[in-house]
């Protein structure tokens, strides 16, 4: 089922991708922290808010990922920042979220030594996102 | 001594371990810079490395065409934007390897471990020539005392 970008379905979608990765579940064993992805608003891109998401992610399991306000997602140990075009790069592996951040394309706050411990996690979560079948606003 | 007015310090009201030679740094120099400075400060054993290390260290990565020199001067880091002359290693690698290099264990005598998923991932990229390390031979010791300060493990 196609689910539109940012909505609640396509949270709850995103959630059970997660939760379906055994290779994630192996590789975010130990991880203990919420991590926020701020969407940025590109009104010319047919996102004319900024929006947050808050990943409640708990040792290789996602308990919970809504979306809501971005002070809600810069609330979280680890907010990943970037323009809603980024994010659709991402989601579709025009952009590869590693090579992302090392080129400041998407920005990352938090501890940065136990982000990179986690590369690999965070390169499973971002093969999840790719799995959502997503209705980009901007193809609507 | 280095001047703090020259470039941007990574962590204001505590010792300054790492700044950067630009005013405005790359993302891929803040990173490397953030990552080095927060070992340090949380590793005793990566805090001896620091204070020990000099050297000119280049690391550029290939897919994104970027590259930082990191000048480490017995206790305190200059990270410059790009590649910068008369550098005693060179290593050359696509981002996912040089993330790989920074997950490397290290074992026994301080040597970085070879022998896990990681290691042996990283020892593949080498022998395949798509991790190349320029300085790699007269300079092991160097080598294994930069991973040592670079790892998260």
């Amino acid at each position: 089922m196609t689910v539109k970008f940012g909505s609640d379905d396509w949270a709850k979608q995103f959630k059970d991708e997660v939760n379906k990765s055994s290779a994630y579940k192996s590789a975010a064993k130990g991880w203990k922290w919420t991590v926020g992805l701020v969407v940025e608003a590109e009104p010319d891109k047919n996102f004319p808010e900024s929006r947050g998401v808050v990943m409640d992610l708990f040792d290789g399991e996602a308990r919970d990922i809504t979306v809501g306000s971005v002070a809600d997602a810069q609330k979280c140990d680890f907010v990943i920042t970037a323009p809603y075009t980024r994010w659709k790069q991402v989601s579709t592996k025009e952009l590869d979220a590693t090579k992302g951040m090392l080129q400041g394309k998407l920005k990352l706050k938090g501890d940065l030594p136990t982000i990179v411990r986690y590369t690999k996690a965070s390169q499973e979560m971002t093969e999840c996102t790719t799995r959502v079948a997503v209705e980009w606003p901007d193809e609507a | 001594m280095h001047d703090p007015g020259r470039g941007r310090m990574a962590r204001r009201g505590l010792e300054t371990l790492v700044e950067y030679a630009s005013p405005a740094p790359s993302a891929f120099a803040e990173m490397l810079g953030g990552l080095i400075d927060a070992n340090v400060r949380a590793n005793p054993d990566k805090k001896k490395d620091f204070d020990a290390l000099v050297a000119r260290v280049g690391i550029w990565v290939t897919d994104i065409d970027e590259g930082v020199t990191l000048v480490f001067d017995a206790g305190h880091l200059t990270v410059h934007n790009g590649l910068e002359p008369q550098r005693t290693i060179t290593i050359r690698a696509e981002a996912e390897t040089v993330m790989s290099l920074s997950n490397l264990k290290i074992g026994p005598l301080g040597m970085p471990v070879y022998y896990d998923e990681v290691g042996r991932g990283v020892a593949l990229q080498l022998l395949r020539g798509r991790l190349k390390i320029d300085g790699l031979l007269s300079n092991i010791a160097t080598l294994n005392r930069v991973t040592r300060i670079f790892s998260v493990q």
